[in-house]
């Protein structure tokens, strides 16, 4: 191995360190809760305690954070990049190019002044490790950026071959860039508004905060005010929150999704944007894992559908928590999801022979559900003492459960499609939803186990599930016959093993 | 096609068989302990009635679960990949390709040697932890199926070979 030249990071990222720190409080502030609760019950009497421990806490991050900066070490190599870093536990690591996932770069807001950038880059590997290299300047993070993604260094002839491939593809480069309408309705369909709403209508019918507190402050202040239009005022301010709140949110995916820019350009696809803080992410076609499709309600209406591309994700598969970031287009039109579906290699959606579930699936929920009612309907009524109030409102749910649990049957759909035109691509996906359409897409040949999976139940009624593990997650396939399911299983281990194309 | 299914050892039956009867004895001395220390509720539920259930559970799991249990193990070894059969109440059948395998481990528990058996676990990619543990195998056999297998890999004729370790 050639010499390595070691690089410290400019002086600016010591601000980069500090707000890493500062996340990492937030996020695992939850966890420190009882800590919290500790410190102010020894706190009551003396307030210096408390301030004593922020003081602390302060200077150990600025500390921390200087030392960081002075402990970060980065080298470049022709195939790999070099990292030391550690105050005290030093660390030495070290990351092929070729293992990269996905690389990302990160103008942050206060690095924007400075021309510099944050190079993040997802490696593959059990750990999942995410290398950060702040404070690059803007031209080297893109030719880091591009030698990370060129084609990977692989024996002999592939290489020209690709390298021509790309040469002749670099004519159908496409770029689209989203107009701020469609960042709008973006903002609309991803609102975290009605998650929230959800979340908090419960806590808030429990405080009683308008009657303790808002109507005799309200009276207090204002003489002329009775009751009775309290609650319109209450009202009024109530849903007036909540319209600050879901413009909120649509500011907030105005400001992330700024001047959003797709360019396709071969097998590399890449995303732009951002107001303040401006990111890149950027993979390429071979790593692609999976592609989820969502359409909620909110989607339906305007007719838009989110995308995502998921590369291999250990750590998101394993600890149940989707990465910080994913290739998300959050806005796609029917007319450019065609163009797009295109260049995913995704076959037409005409051609998806979607494949229903078998009645039968229908009965194991519906039976919990036609035995759990009556019994709720007469705790109710014996035991509660509701009257018929309680059994109407036993039925209604009833009936609501078993609607849903028909529509998500109704709905759900499974389909082995093949996309016949070159580059050939094989996929399965699954189709899910009560009243949203999630489609789940997922290269056959990346699967990595196949399970065929049977409880009593199933094995009564003659199914099996066939679960399908890739790396970017598992997906069920259910209610399929046991032959069906065990056929189907041989056949694609046959058709994995036989195919010895790269599968990350 | 159909594959050739292969029965783990004999004595894979017995370990299970004991193991089983390992956690029913756990379970009886924290009922003991409970009993004498005061905290068991005589009045509810009479001691003879606790000792029969334990009774009971302890000859369904011991003698017929754990031998049900051992009759669905099975595994196979096909050019393609490793099947796995396993489960006496939910029967799951699972299939790894063999090119997909990123390492394998050889596992033996005390209870494990004592028995003369070992595991054999192989990794992939895909979500969930261990992905595919061939229980009740005489080390010999382990051994060599490991070493098999991981040839089998490193002389893949893939074009992403180096990306298989």
């Amino acid at each position: 191995m050639s010499e390595l030249t070691w690089q410290r990071t400019p002086l600016i990222t010591i601000a980069f360190f500090l707000f890493k720190q500062l996340k990492q409080l937030v996020t695992n502030i939850s966890n420190l809760i009882p800590a919290f609760a500790a410190i102010f019950v020894i706190g009551k009497d003396s307030v210096w305690v408390l301030f004593g421990l922020a003081g602390a806490y302060l200077l150990y991050v600025i500390i921390s954070a200087v030392l960081t900066q002075r402990f970060f070490l980065y080298a470049i190599a022709d195939d790999a990049v070099h990292l030391r870093t550690g105050i005290f536990n030093r660390k030495h690591l070290t990351l092929n190019y070729e293992r990269i996932q996905q690389a990302e770069i990160h103008q942050v807001w206060y690095f924007r002044p400075f021309k510099l950038t944050v190079l993040s880059v997802d490696s593959a590997g059990s750990a999942g490790k995410e290398v950060q290299i702040p404070g690059l300047k803007m031209e080297l993070a893109q030719d880091l950026r591009q030698r990370m993604l060129a084609e990977s260094v692989s024996p002999s002839g592939q290489r020209q071959e690709s390298a021509a491939a790309d040469t002749k593809e670099d004519a159908a480069r496409i770029t689209k860039h989203f107009p701020v309408a469609e960042i709008i309705r973006a903002g609309i369909i991803d609102n975290k508004l009605f998650v929230l709403l959800a979340v908090l209508i419960y806590p808030i019918s429990q405080l009683d905060l308008l009657e303790d507190y808002v109507v005799p402050w309200v009276q207090q202040h204002l003489a002329w005010f009775n009751s009775e239009s309290a609650w319109i005022i209450g009202a009024g301010i109530a849903v007036g929150s909540l319209a600050v709140l879901f413009l909120a949110a649509i500011a907030v995916s105005l400001l992330t999704y700024h001047d959003l820019t797709l360019t396709i350009e071969g097998e590399r696809f890449q995303a732009k944007s951002g107001a303040l803080s401006i990111r890149t992410l950027s993979f390429r076609y071979p790593k692609l894992q999976a592609v989820y499709v969502r359409r909620n309600l909110r989607a339906r209406l305007l007719q838009r559908s989110v995308v995502t591309v998921s590369q291999l994700q250990p750590r998101a598969a394993q600890g149940g928590n989707p990465a910080a970031q994913q290739f998300t287009l959050p806005v796609v039109d029917a007319a450019f999801f065609a163009e797009f579906r295109e260049q995913l290699r995704l076959p037409p959606a005409a051609e998806v022979n979607w494949q229903r579930l078998s009645p039968l699936a229908l009965l194991g929920s519906s039976l919990w559900l036609a035995l759990l009612a009556p019994v709720i309907a007469t705790l109710l009524f014996f035991a509660a003492e509701s009257g018929w109030p309680g059994i109407a409102a036993t039925l209604a749910g009833w009936i609501l459960m078993q609607t849903m649990v028909v529509l998500s049957w109704r709905n759900y759909g499974y389909s082995f499609v093949s996309r016949t035109t070159t580059p050939a691509e094989q996929w399965f996906v699954v189709r899910r939803g009560i009243f949203s359409r999630n489609e789940n897409w997922y290269p056959r040949r990346k699967v990595q186990q196949i399970d065929v999976q049977q409880g009593p139940w199933l094995r009564l009624l003659g199914f099996s599930h066939l679960i399908l593990h890739t790396a970017a997650g598992s997906e069920t396939l259910r209610y399929l016959p046991s032959e069906n399911a065990q056929s189907l299983q041989q056949q694609w281990v046959d058709e994995i093993a036989k195919n010895s194309h790269r599968w990350m | 096609m159909s594959i050739a299914w292969l029965a783990p050892e004999p004595s894979y039956r017995s370990y299970l068989q004991v193991r089983s009867l390992i956690s029913m004895l756990i379970i009886a001395a924290i009922l003991i302990t409970s009993y004498f220390t005061g905290v068991y509720p005589k009045n509810v539920v009479p001691l003879w009635i606790a000792g029969l259930a334990w009774t009971l559970l302890t000859l369904f799991f011991s003698l017929f679960f754990a031998s049900r249990r051992f009759l669905f193990t099975a595994y196979a070894r096909t050019n393609e990949g490793v099947h796995l059969k396993q489960g006496a109440l939910f029967r799951r059948i699972r299939a790894v390709p063999l090119n997909r395998i990123q390492h394998v481990e050889y596992k033996q528990s005390f209870l494990e040697r004592l028995f003369g058996i070992a595991r054999l676990a192989m990794y992939t990619a895909g979500s969930g932890g261990a992905d595919l543990t061939i229980p009740g195998l005489l080390p010999d056999t382990a051994m060599q199926l490991k070493t098999e297998l991981l040839t089998t890999i490193a002389n893949e004729p893939d074009e992403g070979e180096s990306n298989h370790e």
